[in-house]
């Protein structure tokens, strides 16, 4: 939905530039290392991902897949390996490297929603086209209203944060990190601190964009998002990524013994 | 009591005058020094650590200490020539040098305490603020303008508020370099006259406005416990 803009003299900064065509690695993780002291939470995590390529990431707790995600837009430090993006290394030798083209560029949604609450959601999905990409006011506005229509809440564009329910929050997040025309998109958990009535609108939205091509990582326990919209599904355990593949073989016929108990346990509960 | 009505107000004036410009200044300076507190990374290690000893040291030296190390630092500096005059004795808008050591002293007191608390409401917004506007490709510092300290700021409006009506009544240890506010002006009428009622006078000005405000403390606070309480009975 981000990908056909059009040409405005107001956007200093389109942003999604890579000009990769679909299937070209865009993210690479190598030998990524992550530890909290003593306790190895990423042990050696090697991944490409494609563009337009959907990669659900499932797994118990504990496993460090929230922690792989959130090293991915470094908003945790990984103690190693490296990260590439469109080729260039975001992180390597232990430090981040061109951190702001890192963040522009990957988007992140996150499971509590984090949304500004001094902020409208017009608020909430301008202020970092303003101040990030250097858009003029007008042009910020719109976009974020035509994203928040997409989002389909174009009645609660004055709205406060407080005044929405979860479902309504969490896709006015989807909406701020698309607004920055990111080329990854990271879901973390997004739909975990949702009412069950309300998961469905946010899962349809992402299946819109997943539908548009839109590259996305989603550490997810929606099984059947995974199997309808993932082209991927890595199961991680113990900070390692120990089964991926098609959704139909990993999740329908899992090879490791650890991957059928985890799908036993998630499936026998619904 | 009638008779000294009026020297009584215009020294509760010269209070009224300090507690605003002092107080002004102070929530600035306090603001400043819990932002540069917040500074992330080793680079800005320094910063905080001069910060932090700042802050320590202002709180530990009584303010009357400090207003008469300003007073006579100051004084000795310029007399010595090492500091030019409206430095040494600021007079600026011709209000007497004794206003402006006053307002300095009350400045970098209560900008330390004042620096406290806005800290207390910057580390209670929740961390997942700060990651949602990094996250978006803000720098540190639109992260903190934008996001926290609008949130922070409004959190700590009550204490705040505490803490400047302390700032008020504190106007009064300017007494002791020949400020004619309030209290040196009951003091000057007593010492004359052995008649206490132009002290009463003051006491009585100062409640009349500190009692407002701590009325407005309150209403603050409730009004913040219903926002956060709504429907519990």
């Amino acid at each position: 939905m981000s990908k056909d803009l059009p040409e405005v003299s107001d956007m200093s900064d389109p942003g999604g530039k890579s000009g990769l065509a679909k299937g070209q690695t865009i993210l690479t993780v190598k030998n990524l290392k992550k530890s909290y002291g003593k306790l190895d939470v990423l042990k050696d995590i090697n991944v490409d991902i494609k563009k337009g390529e959907v990669v659900c990431v499932i797994g118990p707790s504990g496993s460090g897949k929230s922690t792989l995600l959130r090293c991915l837009n470094m908003l945790e430090l990984p103690d190693g390996g490296q990260i590439l993006l469109n080729g260039d290394e975001v992180f390597g030798d232990g430090k981040p490297k061109n951190l702001d083209v890192l963040r522009r560029e990957v988007g992140m949604v996150f499971q509590s929603f984090n949304l500004f609450p001094n902020m409208t959601a017009e608020g909430n999905v301008s202020i970092a086209q303003k101040k990030v990409r250097n858009r003029k006011g007008d042009f910020c506005k719109d976009r974020s209203i035509e994203l928040l229509s997409q989002v389909g809440l174009e009645d609660k564009v004055n709205e406060y944060p407080d005044r929405l329910s979860g479902g309504q929050q969490q896709r006015v997040a989807i909406a701020r990190a698309l607004a920055m025309d990111p080329e990854v998109m990271l879901f973390d958990e997004v739909t975990s601190a949702l009412d069950p009535e309300l998961v469905k609108g946010v899962l349809d939205v992402m299946r819109g964009l997943a539908d548009e091509g839109m590259t996305m990582v989603c550490v997810t326990h929606e099984m059947g998002f995974a199997r309808d919209v993932g082209d991927r599904v890595l199961f991680m355990d113990g900070g390692v990524i120990v089964e991926q593949g098609k959704p139909d073989d990993v999740l329908g016929n899992p090879k490791q013994e650890r991957t059928q108990q985890f799908l036993g346990l998630v499936l026998a509960n619904g | 009591m009638g008779e000294y009505f009026g020297d009584v107000l215009a020294g509760f004036w010269w209070t009224i005058r300090l507690s605003i410009v002092g107080g002004v200044l102070a929530l600035a300076w306090g603001l400043i020094l819990a932002v540069l507190r917040q500074l992330p990374g080793r680079a800005f290690a320094p910063v905080r650590w001069l910060t932090i000893a700042y802050i320590d040291a202002l709180r530990g030296i009584p303010m009357l200490l400090t207003l008469l190390l300003i007073y006579g630092g100051l004084g000795t500096l310029q007399a010595e020539g090492t500091i030019p005059k409206w430095i040494g004795v600021p007079e600026f808008f011709g209000y007497p040098s004794a206003f402006w050591y006053g307002i300095a002293a009350l400045t970098l007191t209560y900008g330390a305490y004042m620096a406290e608390v806005y800290r207390a409401g910057i580390e209670a917004v929740p961390r997942g603020q700060m990651e949602a506007a990094r996250s978006l490709g803000m720098s540190h510092g639109q992260s903190m303008r934008f996001v926290i300290v609008p949130q922070a700021v409004r959190k700590v409006i009550p204490p705040l508020l505490n803490d400047y009506i302390a700032l008020m009544k504190d106007t009064s240890l300017i007494s002791v370099i020949s400020m004619p506010e309030v209290v040196q002006v009951g003091r000057d009428i007593y010492s004359t006259t052995f008649n206490p009622s132009a002290l009463t006078l003051g006491a009585i000005m100062f409640l009349v406005v500190t009692i407002p405000l701590a009325r407005l403390v309150d209403w603050q606070i409730k009004k913040q416990d219903e926002k956060f309480e709504r429907g519990i009975p």
